[in-house]
């Protein structure tokens, strides 16, 4: 079985959960025995700054038939429309001027889009494969041109939509189009969870027979050690970790923080992450006079994560909206209870944890109270929470996926 | 000859509504009225009116020679008369044609035997004052909650002094290759007789009957008659003993349950050697065959047929302990609010909520759960044990109080007339006073404040 794969990002150039996501199933596919070659874009960023890293990653998998292919693109993961011109323009700033005309790019992320399927057209051509698998609707354009280049099936993987980045309040009509078209051409549709699969029926009119759910998996747990020194004398410590968006719900931990706190003072709050809520979540910290029981560490990357959960009394997921939804896993996987909201994909698949309707602050505070001090409850969703997370493997979504393939080459007759 | 014996178990909780942290100390109403009704009426309109109309017609056109048990939990009866009249009503009806036994059990469906004895034995007499009070009988037979059972319960219950007859679970691992098809005589108490399910052809009824993946589905009155009859000489009575909701509820009523039931007597009695008993007629009819040992409780629950349902966890330790801990107090206390609150959250299902055995898989545990996981029913259970907890200090002030001042006025009048020698008057106990906000104590048991 050969798959094309076409990506927008992989470790280590990567943005945000979608590029991890692709490389812990590239991974198990190909221990699987499927034969994957994975296309991605290629910025000249990343070449300058990471060329090597990229044949590293090839090293990872030397007795594993994953080849990484790169075509030449600015295109980055989570690139907006408006970032990508800002982007663009620095890189064309950057060129000498008689460079600037040759610059293969196109002048904003819709045509660097357009480009990669060009280039995928002509890969298709020559690469032999079995099946077309795209990841999020930069690289659907792509799937269509190698789908009409060689009349291969394919399916598209839907990890977030334009409705989720959003909060639906200001779709891009560009965007949606590109992910409406590639799910219309597309032979079969991957859902993450079944929050994308109600939004690819309901926004996006895909028939319900032609979406499978694939959930995703975890991560293996890190092992770090971490002190939370003096702290942990007398107070108990609750983690948020996420961009400081109003997708992540930052606000409602504000506000849970608050009534915990007029409970129990002896707790402190950790909000790591950055986003553009963060200067109002730290005013309104300040104006609710609880300056002195919160920390904001910024940007946590994924150590930091672990060493943040390995501290944390509790772990707090007030998600808005959320797709899937792979922090808790971490902290969980640290011996961390979790409380996540009921509007994450993830909530589908767990059931050792807390679960909340994000709006319901009262309820947060009372779970978060709960936890901290009903101390068989902490223990009992710790044991069962790490053991639950490590079950939580990526050959099964892997194995899902080699199914949605067989399907597909049946499909073909 | 073969006897069938039916005994129907009728329970339904007081559900606890989402109860949190900040009603601790605020509002000490911990149950969920609109839900327990609307279950109530759910249940009454799928099982008990429909399957009690059956059963009157059935015992009607066998002109008694079709009988059945029932025991129905206290806190049922007690939301029969809030929420649906007319299915007590139609307990009633059946009561009144003499072919229909009440069995006891403890009043709130309670595993206090494991915890309080005194209090277990207050649950049953309780018990049995309100069957007395609505159908106009004295049980004979006991039946605990969940048929949890064990030789030193059967000699407690003995002890009692009201009981024949004693039923339980008749377990693979207890009867080894005997048959629960026998009555048999507790061991270390001999003056009872005790029945034994035999879950094989009671669960045929009330777990297989639907199930289309059963060899043996679909499964009519005539095949399962023949299973019965085919007993003969080999046993004297067949225990069918199951939850009341199979009929319609557990099984509904497109599966076909309601035809089997009513079909199947007539289908028994086409063997001239079969009939139908109660329980205590069973008791009464056949001798008791051998002894029977049974050291560790038993239960009719799950596979492993023994406590690990209710208090099989931490959780479900630790709050168990934390509850029954209190009980003395709480019946001190003198508030007969408190008391019956207290005593509501001991029926065994707040326990059993908090299951977390096979939970992931989502199994019949789920399907009786009102709780999204088991997590939310501890903090909900002990969330009101915290309040519990709380007006127990408060009514303890109180009585405290009014102690002294019984103890002042007394004073006052032996000053008067120094003749007349007080009771001594009992020291009031200690108040234990707790940090304001601190109602938690980060105690490994959850402890509460005291």
């Amino acid at each position: 079985m050969k798959v094309l794969m076409l990506g927008w990002e992989f470790p280590p150039f990567f943005a945000g959960g979608v590029g991890v996501v692709c490389y812990h199933l590239t991974r198990a596919l190909c221990q699987q025995g499927v034969d994957v070659t994975y296309v991605m874009p290629f910025g000249p960023s990343m070449l300058r700054s990471d060329y090597m890293r990229i044949l590293i990653a090839d090293n990872l998998f030397p007795r594993l038939r994953l080849q990484i292919k790169t075509v030449g693109s600015l295109l980055g993961a989570y690139a907006t429309p408006g970032s990508y011109d800002a982007d663009y323009q620095k890189y064309l700033a950057s060129l000498p001027s008689d460079k600037r005309a040759k610059a293969l790019y196109g002048p904003n992320i819709f045509e660097e889009a357009r480009m990669f399927a060009a280039k995928v057209r002509l890969i298709a051509q020559f690469e032999q494969f079995d099946v077309i698998h795209a990841h999020d609707h930069w690289t659907f354009p792509a799937a269509i041109a190698a789908k009409e280049a060689t009349a291969k099936p394919m399916v598209v993987h839907v990890h977030i939509t334009e409705f989720d980045k959003s909060g639906g309040m200001s779709v891009d009509q560009r965007v949606y189009d590109m992910e409406r078209e590639g799910m219309q051409r597309a032979d079969l549709v991957i859902a993450i969870s079944n929050r994308i699969k109600d939004q690819l029926m309901v926004h996006y009119g895909v028939p319900d027979w032609k979406i499978r759910v694939i959930h995703n998996a975890a991560e293996p747990a890190l092992n770090v050690s971490h002190d939370a020194g003096k702290i942990k004398e007398t107070d108990k410590i609750v983690l948020f970790v996420g961009r400081v968006t109003l997708q992540k719900g930052p606000d409602y931990y504000v506000e849970a923080a608050k009534k915990v706190l007029e409970y129990d003072p002896n707790v402190k709050f950790i909000l790591a992450g950055t986003g553009d809520m963060l200067p109002r979540m730290i005013e309104r910290v300040a104006q609710l006079g609880m300056t002195d029981k919160f920390i904001f560490p910024g940007f946590a990357n994924r150590e930091e994560v672990a060493k943040l959960g390995k501290i944390a009394d509790v772990f707090v997921m007030p998600s808005v909206s959320e797709p899937f939804g792979l922090v808790p896993l971490e902290a969980m996987a640290q011996d961390t209870p979790a409380i996540i909201s009921k509007q994450s994909g993830v909530s589908e698949v767990l059931h050792h944890v807390l679960k909340v309707d994000f709006w319901d602050v009262n309820d947060l505070a009372n779970k978060i109270i709960a936890v901290l001090h009903y101390q068989t409850l902490n223990n009992q969703l710790k044991q069962h929470g790490a053991f639950e997370v490590r079950n939580l493997t990526w050959d099964v979504p892997a194995s899902k996926c080699v199914s949605v393939y067989n399907e597909l080459m049946n499909m073909k007759k | 000859m073969v006897s069938v014996c039916f005994y129907f178990q009728v329970h339904q909780p007081y559900r606890l509504r989402k109860y949190s942290v900040f009603d601790i100390g605020h509002d000490s109403h911990y149950f969920d009225d609109v839900k327990n009704s609307e279950v109530m009426r759910k249940v009454a309109n799928k099982c008990y009116i429909p399957t009690n109309k059956v059963l009157l017609e059935l015992i009607r056109r066998h002109k008694g020679k079709f009988k059945v048990s029932f025991s129905i939990s206290g806190v049922a009866l007690e939301q029969f008369e809030r929420y649906a009249p007319d299915v007590l009503e139609s307990f009633k009806e059946l009561a009144r044609t003499g072919c229909v036994e009440f069995l006891d059990e403890t009043y709130y469906h309670s595993l206090s035997y494991l915890y309080d004895k005194e209090e277990f034995k207050a649950q049953v007499e309780l018990h049995r004052a309100k069957i007395k009070e609505l159908f106009g009988q004295e049980p004979r037979v006991f039946r605990n909650t969940e048929l949890v059972y064990n030789n030193e319960l059967a000699s407690f219950v003995q002890e009692m002094g009201h009981y024949d007859a004693i039923v339980a679970e008749g377990a693979d691992h207890i009867l080894g290759w005997r048959s629960p098809n026998f009555l048999y005589t507790p061991k270390t108490a001999e003056n009872m007789k005790l029945l034994l399910k035999n879950y094989k052809l009671s669960d045929d009824i009330a777990f297989r009957f639907s199930n289309k993946g059963w060899k043996e589905h679909p499964l009519d009155a005539g095949k399962y008659s023949n299973w019965v009859s085919a007993v003969n000489g080999n046993g004297n009575v067949i225990n069918l003993f199951m939850d009341y909701e199979t009929f319609g509820e557990h099984q509904w009523e497109d599966t076909g349950i309601f035809e089997f039931l009513r079909h199947l007597p007539e289908q028994i009695f086409n063997h001239p050697d079969n009939d139908f008993v109660t329980v205590s007629e069973a008791a009464k009819l056949y001798p008791a065959v051998a002894e029977m040992d049974i050291h560790n409780f038993i239960s009719w629950a799950d596979i492993e047929r023994d406590l690990s349902a209710w208090l099989g966890n931490p959780m479900q330790n630790s709050a168990a302990y934390e509850l029954y801990q209190m009980g003395r107090r709480v019946k001190e206390a003198g508030d007969a609010k408190l008391l019956e609150d207290w005593r509501k959250l001991t029926t065994s299902d707040h326990l059993y909520y908090m299951c977390t055995k096979w939970f992931s898989d989502g199994d019949v545990h789920k399907y009786f759960n009102p709780y999204d996981t088991p997590y939310e029913g501890f903090i909900a259970f002990m969330n009101s044990l915290n309040d519990i907890a709380i007006r127990l200090r408060d009514a303890k002030k109180e009585k405290a109080r009014l102690e002294q001042e019984a103890k002042a006025s007394l004073e006052l009048q032996s000053a008067v007339q120094p003749a007349i020698v007080a009771e001594p008057v009992l020291e009031a106990p200690a108040v234990v006073s707790l940090p304001a906000r601190h109602f938690i104590s980060e105690s490994p048991s959850s402890l509460l404040f005291d």
